[in-house]
């Protein structure tokens, strides 16, 4: 679905963003993508929608240059984007405007999406929170049935209840020949939706596992004590919780928020393991 | 599917643009047409209303309304069209509609190079009909015969130069392009850019005309045998490429665009 | 449903379809909810719970049924306990009996332990 190779990236001439990053991602997974402030989450996710260009390498998405910005490959890409914009008409108004535009989309999902997310449908897009807006344009990008669905920070905005109903609705928006890449700093909002880690650190792809191969390799346990065998460890209430090798083929659960500590952490040590 | 132009598509993309614009062009036109009724009402209340002696100098306000006006409004609406591509959540949900660059850019001159000016056209026209007719079945001082010269358009028509027609279009690609060439203020800046840019290039023709020029005698006298026409064709064909020119640069512009 | 911290999501799911067939919710030969079904419900990947019944298939608890979707399989509930009494053997019997050696309690205390617990809670 989306290839990229040796990938270099940078606003300013001189100061990469992304050195030779690589990676592809393929159809039937939600990939998480994670980093610190500053590591180019975002402007990731813009190269593969083709927001901005990069300096040399190759992006293939779905056998398009996301560059050329052509219609064809636009229509199969559903971008969310943090801050967005909406114009002050009603719902209706908006889906008469821009929903043409895709030609598989959805318009009883929509509907059905809409109520599910509890939206005003007679309400101009105006004077709906924040949170309301950013559920009508997610239901209106996965209503189009694109192929590609980006999410930057998806869950920012979105209430408790909004926050589960939003994890119901990926879930379902999940299908074999879909690909969704979500980016998030709340990972305890989507930590059980992930089913591939991609984590960018120091201007190029840290770790990039699906959630079974990392459990497969370490084990995330509390520990009493620290000892050698123990990665990386946060002290909590009843001990340590702790990355280590999964030596005994134990069946943990993966704490996204530890990995992700461990990773900027311990590069050194995880890197062999995941090679 | 066709990835740089689908008529289907653009229509689509036009019907889109309206639905998000066209509430603002409306307005515009409105405000427009707003201030076309008051300077017509103000110069001729006298005689509308006061029924006072028509002469001809009370429509002089016409043609420097005309062409101010007129200025100022096509060139307004020309240099906000891609104005919003300098905020970073609009310009997103911009490019990311599914039609082509290309698409996008020839819809951009659709709404600021023809429309408006067709809007403006139409606009006047109706305003200067109505006020000339009523016009006519109040004064008496003039002849029939010549009150049916009166109205605007048929006045000038005939005897307006070739090159007016692209006038317009020269003026707005200018404006164009400075909506999405600067990110804030671009009326004022495209203006300024425009009034340097035209200040530096008069300079620089000056000037090598006295280089070229300096302590040479004419030996002899050559004298352009140039008409009128031919000079207006000139003056036509210069603007066009210049207008070319800059739409060239917009679409470069909106390609290269970046968030 | 709230997920425990320490054991993986596609093993408490299994859990949680195990308990639903011992306690009668779901009978022998009824179908389960798709896997599209029990993600939206869980709010959990539709990967992890394809690869909770790939085990739950493995241990012949369900069964895929082509293009028609998983059924509980007939010898569900022997099976369930098979992999129940294997599970407990194996992670949560050595933490017992660490304690019992650590705190040197003996079998007999077990026992009338043991028979007090099952009279009061199941009343047998």
């Amino acid at each position: 679905m989306i290839k990229i190779n040796n990938l270099n990236f940078g606003y300013s001439k001189g100061q990469l963003l992304f050195k030779n990053l690589s990676m592809q991602l393929q159809n039937g997974h939600i990939y998480g993508l994670l980093g610190k402030n500053g590591a180019g989450k975002s402007t990731l996710l813009k190269n593969m929608a083709g927001l901005v260009y990069a300096e040399s390498g190759t992006l293939d998405v779905l056998g398009h240059h996301p560059a050329k910005r052509e219609p064809e490959l636009l229509a199969q890409i559903c971008f969310i984007p943090e801050e967005f914009y909406l114009p002050s008409v009603k719902i209706d108004a908006f889906v008469k405007a821009n929903a043409a535009f895709y030609p598989n989309f959805d318009h009883p999902y929509f509907t059905a999406l809409l109520a599910e997310f509890d939206i005003p449908v007679k309400q101009k897009l105006i004077n709906m929170s924040y949170g309301q807006k950013k559920k009508v344009i997610i239901a209106f990008g996965l209503a189009t049935q694109a192929k590609l669905v980006i999410m930057d920070e998806p869950t920012n905005g979105l209430d408790i209840p909004s926050k589960a109903q939003f994890r119901k609705i990926m879930a379902s928006a999940l299908t074999e020949d879909r690909c969704i890449i979500i980016s998030t700093h709340q990972v305890r909002d989507l930590d059980n939706l992930i089913d591939t880690v991609i984590m960018l650190d120091e201007n190029s792809v840290a770790l990039k596992a699906s959630v079974d191969e990392i459990t497969d390799k370490l084990c995330f346990k509390r520990v009493k004590e620290i000892d050698e065998t123990v990665i990386y460890a946060e002290q909590s209430l009843a001990g340590y919780n702790a990355v280590m090798p999964n030596y005994h083929q134990e069946d943990s659960k993966l704490d996204m928020e530890l990995l992700f500590n461990a990773v900027l952490a311990e590069k050194n040590k995880l890197k062999p393991i995941f090679n | 599917m066709n990835n740089t132009f689908n008529i289907t598509r653009f229509g689509l993309l036009l019907k889109r643009q309206w639905l998000e614009f066209g509430k603002i062009y409306l307005i515009s036109l409105l405000v427009a047409l707003g201030v076309i009724i008051a300077f017509y009402g103000i110069a001729l209340w006298d005689v509308l209303a006061l029924h006072e002696t028509f002469q001809h100098s009370d429509l002089t306000f016409r043609e420097p309304l005309f062409l101010i006006f007129g200025f100022l409004f096509i060139t307004v609406i020309a240099s906000t069209y891609f104005a919003h591509l300098g905020q970073k959540p609009k310009a997103i949900i911009e490019l990311m509609i599914p039609a082509s660059t290309f698409e996008k850019f020839i819809a951009g001159i659709f709404f600021t190079g023809i429309l408006s000016t067709v809007c403006y056209l139409f606009l006047f026209y109706i305003t200067d009909l109505v006020f000339i007719s009523k016009l006519q079945s109040i004064v008496k001082n003039v002849s029939a015969e010549e009150t049916k010269q009166l109205d605007y358009l048929h006045k000038y028509v005939d005897v307006m130069p070739s090159f007016a027609y692209v006038v317009p279009l020269f003026f707005t690609s200018i404006f164009l392009l400075g909506s999405i060439y600067f990110n804030k203020f671009h009326y004022i800046k495209t203006a300024v850019a425009a009034m340097i840019f035209t200040g530096i290039w008069t300079y620089i023709v000056v000037k090598t005309g006295e280089l070229l020029m300096e302590g040479r005698i004419p030996v002899e006298q050559h004298k352009l045998n140039w008409s009128e026409q031919t000079a207006f064709n000139l003056i036509t064909l210069l603007l066009l490429v210049l207008t070319f020119i800059f739409w060239a640069i917009t679409y470069v512009r909106l390609k290269e665009k970046e968030v | 449903m709230e997920f425990r911290d320490n054991k993986a999501i596609y093993l408490q799911i299994a859990e949680f379809v195990c308990e639903h067939i011992l306690l009668g919710k779901w009978k022998a030969d009824e179908k389960v909810p798709s896997v599209r079904e029990m993600a939206v419900e869980l709010e959990v990947n539709p990967n992890t719970v394809m690869r909770t019944y790939e085990l739950l298939q493995q241990k012949n608890i369900i069964t895929n049924k082509r293009g028609i979707g998983f059924f509980v399989s007939d010898e569900a509930i022997e099976n369930v306990k098979a992999y129940r009494k294997t599970q407990f053997m194996e992670e949560d019997l050595p933490v017992v009996f660490r304690n019992v050696y650590l705190l040197n309690i003996g079998f007999d205390e077990l026992e009338s332990r043991y028979n007090n617990f099952v009279k009061q809670t199941f009343n047998a």
